[in-house]
């Protein structure tokens, strides 16, 4: 009664209807929005295990995953990749990256084989080994880690978000609500994402670019992130070899104009930590080396660093040729010396 | 502190618990100290300006009405503001108030006392006159230093620097104290209804404070009468659940309008308004459209935003917006928009210049004046001038073109006339806006050129970007189109209420969705 009093029925009505989708967005959307405001560094955001079998790759959590499914258990037989990296494998169309078109590569050659792109945009060594420690559960024959610097900021700026977004702080709160959450996604990836161009976006978080320059740009923060990539692909190919799964590492170049008409091709010493931490069952592949052999190895670049779909076909085939029919090769000598 | 940040939310509940807990007076203590408080999260130091202000504008409405002070209590009263940026200075060093500052915050007091002990010993008729003078005189003062010395000073450069002179350049930068135009009018009207016998002076320095720094309307309006706010202040009114419910639903209403609306159609318009962006006739339109949304959204949910804030304390504020954008002339748009500076405008300018009283030259020329200082009242810039200047002369042509008045009269105008007349009216306003958001006259000629040029191929989707806006409009434009009849933009009470719960819920469930960005009110900065 008193609280009939205090509060009209509209009022009461509307905190109902809040209170029943609450429970539906807990009851039918909970994996959509797993993981959104752990900024990426959640262990399952976008991959959904159903109870048929099937892993389904989708987009949630702030992981713009190319929608993608498969067989937890991987058939017999069949020869699995998993792509992990950043906007450059991830490619400018999913039938345009290299990850697809390895899959075909390999197909063509009679490998029975499933790629599967898992490459994230702006996701930089720290959150790649988040999405490898899911994707050695989910039995690959292969996985190939895509390494590039550019991102070191990025991980550090949605880490920080993330430990912050589980303080008692009062902003954080409406966002633990998880009907608020689901609709704050869908606002944000559905209809900011498609409607507002991209260069109007990134104009309108210009502050928070012009913050992230700032950040970037101090030696000490720039030195020390740069190491703790170092130590994380390390520790990454650790995993990967204590789960015993083949990795490979494709080390990230720029192509950088050099007078008018010339360009040079820079790793950024990416080449070098790719060939320290090559050994047993861990494979490297240099993009420098595949491209700049090329007289007109600059045209496959659409900028600095992201190839074009050509780009792309011609990494698939190199991965293919120098690289995985190697790991397929030494596969199936251990197999055979284990029978 | 800004209404739209987490702190207003601690802040405005635990003011609201402690107000309906406390007897009497002690609630303007609290209001008082909160309101103080309020305003030092911005710059502590500014809150010597409020305070001078208050000092300048209670003393004289004393003396106006005969009301004798001590002369020990004018001198203390008006070395206040000095003294608070000497506790400033002495307990925040980081502040960067120094002893010139202070010095010079002293004198000025100094000088008020003056001024105000040589009028009190005159023995005139003009007494409250002059008293009215003194006050004008230091508000306005204060103001034009700090709001338009800086705009003067560059415009007598540029104009000498024009005519071959070649004049030395003296730079002074000067930082706009937020909300300085919101309190000084508020705080003038107030003497000069005293001064005209509208409304008695006040007593209690308490109270008057508390009425010239009341946080919920004291950085953006709306702008109260004494008359209007001091009684309600000094009321001790009980605890009513219809307070709860009238505030919490026009702070709700305030915030979808802010934070959906305003801060989402702000993204086109940054963008269509930002240098070097290149324009078509379909961007220029968006980005006019967008704006002219964004500005509404933002001005009017401040408003009630405040009104709101008011409400949970027992307090009414005067209304402020009242469906601006569906009028159908010039005269009924400023009847609408930011209506308590209109009609601050209305009867502290325009009325006693003559108003419409006198020939239609003098009627033309009061309008022109009245709006070219409310366009300059919006800021220190000459764009605010030229839009002032626009407006007034919509209202101008309005007044003397027969056929305009016409097809704007609401009584006489059919329905397809009045849609006709309406489709203009916001035509005009988008012109009006385009002037009010450029940053400058190259701007605006950028803007121009680019409505004559619709083929130019620019590669921005402009359909999509479109869709996002209608987007963020079309449920404002739903509540108002239910609340239209009831004359009163936030006014849902008489909706059955299972369809005001809906609202309510989508109203909520849409401004959490746009919490991404932080953004201030436009008119902060005026």
């Amino acid at each position: 009664m008193k609280m009939k009093k205090w509060f009209t029925p509209a009022f009461l009505f509307a905190v109902l209807l809040l209170g029943l989708g609450e429970l539906g967005a807990r009851l039918f959307f909970a994996a959509d929005i797993s993981g959104r405001f752990e900024y990426g560094y959640s262990p399952d955001a976008g991959f959904d295990e159903r109870r048929d079998g099937t892993v389904k790759l989708f987009r949630a959590g702030g992981r713009r995953f190319h929608p993608q499914s498969f067989q937890r258990q991987r058939p017999a037989g069949t020869f699995r990749v998993f792509v992990i990296g950043d906007s450059v494998p991830r490619g400018p169309s999913f039938k345009g990256a290299y990850p697809w078109l390895l899959g075909k590569e390999l197909q063509q050659h009679q490998v029975q084989a499933e790629s599967v792109n898992m490459a994230l945009p702006g996701y930089g060594a720290r959150r790649c080994q988040v999405v490898l420690r899911k994707a050695l559960e989910l039995q690959p024959s292969l996985v190939i880690l895509h390494v590039n610097d550019s991102n070191k900021y990025e991980d550090e700026r949605e880490f920080r978000r993330s430990q912050e977004f589980k303080t008692w702080h009062p902003r954080n709160w409406p966002m633990k609500v998880f009907i608020f959450r689901r609709l704050y996604e869908a606002k944000v990836e559905k209809v900011f994402w498609r409607l507002v161009p991209e260069q109007i976006r990134l104009k309108f978080a210009a502050s928070d670019a012009d913050a992230q320059v700032a950040a970037s740009s101090d030696p000490e923060e720039v030195r020390a992130r740069v190491q703790l990539a170092r130590e994380t692909t390390a520790a990454s190919v650790a995993l990967a070899h204590a789960h015993g799964v083949p990795l490979l590492l494709i080390t990230q170049c720029r192509v950088w104009p050099d007078g008018d008409r010339s360009f040079y091709f820079e790793d950024h010493g990416l080449d070098a930590l790719g060939r320290s931490l090559a050994g047993e069952r861990v494979y490297h592949l240099s993009m420098k080396e595949v491209f700049s052999g090329l007289p007109d190895g600059r045209s496959y670049f659409s900028d600095s660093g992201h190839l074009k779909q050509s780009g792309h076909l011609l990494l698939a085939r190199a991965l293919y040729q120098v690289a995985v029919i190697e790991v397929i090769l030494s596969c199936h000598s251990e197999r055979s010396e284990a029978e | 502190m800004s209404f739209i940040t987490w702190q207003y939310l601690v802040f405005l509940p635990l003011v609201l618990v402690l107000y309906w807990q406390l007897p009497g007076r002690w609630r303007l203590v609290l209001l008082l100290v909160a309101s103080y408080f309020f305003y030092a999260c911005w710059d502590v130091r500014f809150l010597a300006l409020v305070l001078a202000t208050t000092v300048i504008d209670y003393l004289c409405a004393l003396s106006i009405e005969g009301k004798q002070t001590g002369a020990i209590r004018v001198l203390i009263l008006a070395l206040l503001p000095a003294a608070w940026l000497g506790g400033c200075a002495f307990f925040l060093p980081a502040s960067g108030i120094n002893l010139l500052i202070v010095t010079a915050a002293g004198a000025l007091g100094l000088a008020f006392f003056a001024g105000h002990e040589i009028i009190r010993r005159l023995v005139s008729e003009k007494r409250p006159r002059l008293f009215l003078i003194l006050s004008v005189g230091f508000c306005l003062g204060i103001l034009g230093f700090f709001k338009y010395f800086g705009f003067f000073l560059d415009s007598a450069h540029n104009l000498l620097t024009f005519l071959g002179l070649q004049p030395n350049r003296v730079l002074l930068q000067i930082i706009l104290p937020v909300g300085i135009s919101f309190y000084t009018f508020q705080s003038l009207g107030y003497v000069i209804d005293v001064y005209r016998g509208h409304s008695p002076a006040c007593t209690s320095l308490l109270t008057f404070a508390t009425y010239d720094a009341f946080f919920p309307q004291m950085v953006a309006g709306p702008i109260e009468r004494g008359k209007h706010l001091i009684p309600q202040l000094e009321q001790t009114a009980v605890f009513n659940p219809v307070y709860l419910q009238d505030g919490l639903r026009l702070i709700l209403v305030g915030f979808f309008k802010k934070v959906f609306v305003a801060d989402n159609c702000a993204i086109l318009a940054n963008y269509v308004f930002a240098p070097q962006t290149p324009l078509n006739g379909y961007w220029a339109v968006l980005g006019v459209v967008a704006f002219a949304f964004q500005i509404y959204g933002d001005f009017s949910g401040y408003t009630d935003i405040a009104r709101g804030s008011a409400k949970l304390l027992g307090i009414d504020l005067a209304e402020n917006f009242r469906f601006p954008y569906f009028t159908r002339n010039p005269s009924d748009f400023w009847g609408r928009w930011h209506i308590s500076l209109s009609t601050w405008f209305r009867d502290y300018l325009y009325i006693p210049l003559g108003g419409n009283r006198g020939a239609k030259w003098e009627t033309v020329r009061n309008l022109a004046v009245t709006m070219l200082l409310a366009g300059l009242w919006h800021g220190a810039n000459w764009i605010f001038v030229l839009w002032g200047a626009y407006h007034g002369l919509l209202l101008i042509l309005y007044r003397v073109v027969p056929a305009l008045r016409s097809l704007g009269d609401e009584k006489s105008a059919s329905f397809c006339r009045g849609v006709l007349a309406m489709a203009l009216m916001w035509a005009f306003t988008l012109a009006g806006w385009a002037i009010f958001r450029s940053a400058n006259l190259h701007q605006l000629g950028l803007w121009l050129a680019a409505l004559g040029h619709w083929q130019i191929n620019i590669s921005l989707p402009w359909v999509s970007s479109s869709l996002w806006l209608l987007l963020h409009i079309a449920p404002l434009l739903l509540l108002q189109i239910l609340t239209w009849k009831y004359r009163d933009e936030t006014n849902l009470g008489r909706l059955p209420w299972p369809v005001r719960g809906v609202v309510y819920a989508l109203m909520l469930l849409l401004i959490v969705s746009s919490t991404e960005h932080d953004t201030e009110f436009i008119y902060f900065q005026f």
